[in-house]
């Protein structure tokens, strides 16, 4: 019966041409300005195929550049993971349910700011002669100055320290949520198994909730590569390269220092591929 | 020197009191039961003697230890949950050894011992697997494995056997007299079923509302039950009970119910004149009175027959009330037959109308 098949075709390939063309479009497009050699400056171009790859790796710059990402990733990652247990794991341990509900207001409200107020109250805490995240250091130093978003050593630490804020204590939240849906017994039992409290958490109760946690993960390496706009507010990349990302860089070089689009989309092409492998490959080995 | 000593024991959540003033004490080697109906605290106490609930009055002692502060694991108890509460993404040998790796018992004695404790328990097979993996039986009887593993001053049980089919808890339960035979280790054990009670117990405590009842051998508290609360909780069919007045007559006693008059000697028990008592009797001790029989007989018609197998169960209306009684499948009456019942004068119980304490001497 031809006539009823048609029937779910005809309303489920429009919808499907519409995603396919939002989507692919763009990267398509992506690609093949990435195998021309446009810029902003002139209107013509020709193809130059692999050879703005080929450039990217004998590029300091780039290099640099995807150093800071994996460190930006792995440190942002640990780090919310990190707070997001311990909290978790502290609240759960020593607060009243109704202290706990208290934290929980509290410490979801963070990651509600958008990005950018986030960035621009955090800069402003971090300023050297007014911002109450330095006063300690100048009460202590008797008034010397520190600017950590202006010491290499310290501008990444201090950006990925916003996004732990926001993120942590999110995840914090939800992590006391998950231990609290955990059954009762395995706990006590544990408790009559000469388990410490410590013990009980990191042989019982995050063991159990392994699989959870593991998606928490996930979630939060793919958001820690979409930190443009914080560290856009924050830094610009700076000091110097040191907290310039792969998007920070692309976005350099595509639009303001040199407008080498060509350049800047074959490192997203790269990004693109590079990301797709590591998270396939990733994601394969927690499901094994 | 007794195994637990629990010595004016309050309990309350809030405002709502659960345990009240409970005295008790348990022997070494001896098996406990804590019997009693839904709700009445047994597992509030078990829970107390494990060290999972707070004491809010009272002493409780292990082995002669006062343990109100102690941590769990420093009580020397091993608890078995209902639901076997096992580590789920531990294989069965990591949960059985979990307990001795906590307390840092080298590697080799805990191979050996989890090795001797999974042999005693025909767990040999399953050591690899995860909880998941097993069946409900198999599971509790890791759970039992990783108590005993410990050498435990006491064992708790908390309605170890109550999330598995009939047939698989009669099997258990010899599996557990077996064990406690074997081990001698003292043990209270939580249940809601008679059945169990009275087959494992050396002493069965019965509670209600936080009180204890009774305490007392199964015989004991089956035979002699101290009020009507426990006269009714124990025995499968219920006793039947009857209100009646007492009497005088010449040196026998009489019990009156609307027109049924039961000629008693009396002697068992502390009777006064014109009381108001109620008369217990158990469906099994009723039996088919012979067609020239008088006196003591409780008449009606058969209403309903329940076939038990070798039994049936033969309910009547006297008075108003239902009242049972047990007999033979054969001698069965057909339903809306007359039948009458006699019994004998040992085997009746009298209760206070009022208090509802036993009538009989001590
Ligand atoms: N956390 C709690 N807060 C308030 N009341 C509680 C709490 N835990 C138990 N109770 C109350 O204490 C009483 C005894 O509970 P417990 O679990 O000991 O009963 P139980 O005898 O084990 O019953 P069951 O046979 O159904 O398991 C119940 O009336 C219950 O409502
Ligand atoms: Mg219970």
């Amino acid at each position: 019966m031809p006539r009823r098949s048609s029937l779910p075709v005809t309303f489920v390939v429009p919808t499907l041409v519409i995603l396919l063309i939002l989507s692919m479009v763009p990267t398509l497009y992506a690609i093949v300005i990435a195998l021309q050699n446009r810029e902003l400056s002139s209107a013509d171009y020709s193809y130059v195929w692999f050879s703005n790859f080929y450039d990217l790796f004998s590029d300091r710059r780039f290099l640099n550049a995807v150093w800071v990402s994996v460190k930006w990733e792995i440190v942002t990652v640990a780090a919310t993971m990190t707070v997001a247990i311990g909290l978790g794991v502290l609240m759960f341990e020593v607060a009243s349910p109704r202290l706990r509900n208290i934290y929980c207001l509290l410490f979801i409200i963070p990651v509600l700011l958008p990005r950018v107020s986030a960035a621009f109250v955090w800069k402003f805490a971090y300023h050297p002669l007014y911002g109450i995240a330095t006063y300690p250091y100048r009460l202590l130093t008797g008034g010397m100055i520190f600017d950590p978003l202006s010491k290499p050593a310290t501008a990444l630490f201090a950006v990925a320290s916003v996004d732990v804020w926001q993120w942590g204590l999110f995840f914090a939240v939800i992590v006391l949520k998950l231990l609290e849906t955990l059954p009762r017994q395995p706990i006590e039992a544990a408790r009559l198994d000469h388990a410490r409290s410590w013990q009980i958490h990191a042989y019982v109760t995050l063991p159990m909730l392994k699989a959870p946690l593991v998606s928490l993960m996930f979630v939060k390496m793919i958001e820690s590569l979409r930190s443009f706009d914080l560290i856009y507010v924050m830094t610009r990349g700076g000091p110097g390269v040191a907290t310039e990302t792969l998007d920070m860089y692309a976005f350099s070089q595509g639009f303001i220092e040199s407008g080498k689009v060509s350049y800047a989309s074959a490192m997203a092409v790269l990004m693109m591929v590079a990301t797709v492998i590591t998270f396939t490959m990733l994601w394969k080995r927690v499901q094994a | 020197m007794s195994a637990i000593v629990c010595s004016h024991v309050d309990k309350s959540y809030g405002a709502t009191s659960v345990i009240r003033d409970l005295n008790l004490s348990i022997e070494e080697h001896e098996f406990v039961v804590f019997l009693g109906p839904s709700g009445c605290g047994k597992s509030t106490l078990l829970r107390m003697l494990a060290g999972l609930e707070d004491i809010s009055g009272g002493e409780i002692s292990i082995g002669g230890t006062v343990v109100n502060d102690l941590d769990p694991g420093d009580r020397g108890v091993a608890m078995v949950f209902q639901n076997y509460a096992l580590y789920p993404h531990m294989t069965i040998f990591d949960n059985i050894a979990f307990g001795l790796k906590r307390q840092n018992v080298p590697k080799a004695e805990i191979r050996q011992r989890v090795g001797a404790v999974s042999t005693t328990l025909g767990l040999d097979p399953y050591l690899d697997r995860k909880p998941a993996e097993l069946s409900g039986g198999q599971q509790q009887r890791v759970a039992i494995a990783r108590a005993m593993i410990k050498t435990p001053k006491v064992f708790l049980f908390d309605e170890p056997l109550s999330n598995l089919d009939a047939k698989l808890r009669n099997h258990m339960r010899v599996e557990i007299a077996r064990l406690h035979q074997s081990l001698n280790t003292t043990t209270v054990y939580v249940t809601h079923d008679q059945l169990e009670a009275m087959t494992l117990a050396d002493r069965i405590v019965l509670l209600r509302d936080g009180r204890i009842e009774q305490i007392g051998s199964p015989a004991e508290i089956y035979e002699r039950p101290g009020n009507l609360f426990v006269a009714g909780f124990i025995g499968t069919p219920n006793m039947n009970f009857i209100d009646v007045t007492i009497g005088r007559d010449g040196d026998a006693w009489t019990l009156t119910n609307a027109g049924t008059v039961f000629t008693i000697s009396g002697e068992r028990f502390r009777l006064q004149q014109g009381e108001r008592a109620v008369l217990g009797i158990r469906p099994p001790d009723l039996v088919a009175a012979s067609p020239g029989a008088s006196g003591n007989l409780l008449e009606g018609t058969a209403d309903l027959i329940e076939f038990h197998g070798n039994d049936a169960l033969v309910t009547f209306c006297l008075g108003g009330k239902e009242i049972s009684a047990l007999v033979p499948s054969r001698a069965c009456p057909a339903i809306r037959a007359d039948v009458r019942y006699g019994f004998d004068e040992s085997s009746l119980h009298l209760f206070d109308a009022q208090s509802g304490m036993s009538l009989r001497r001590q």
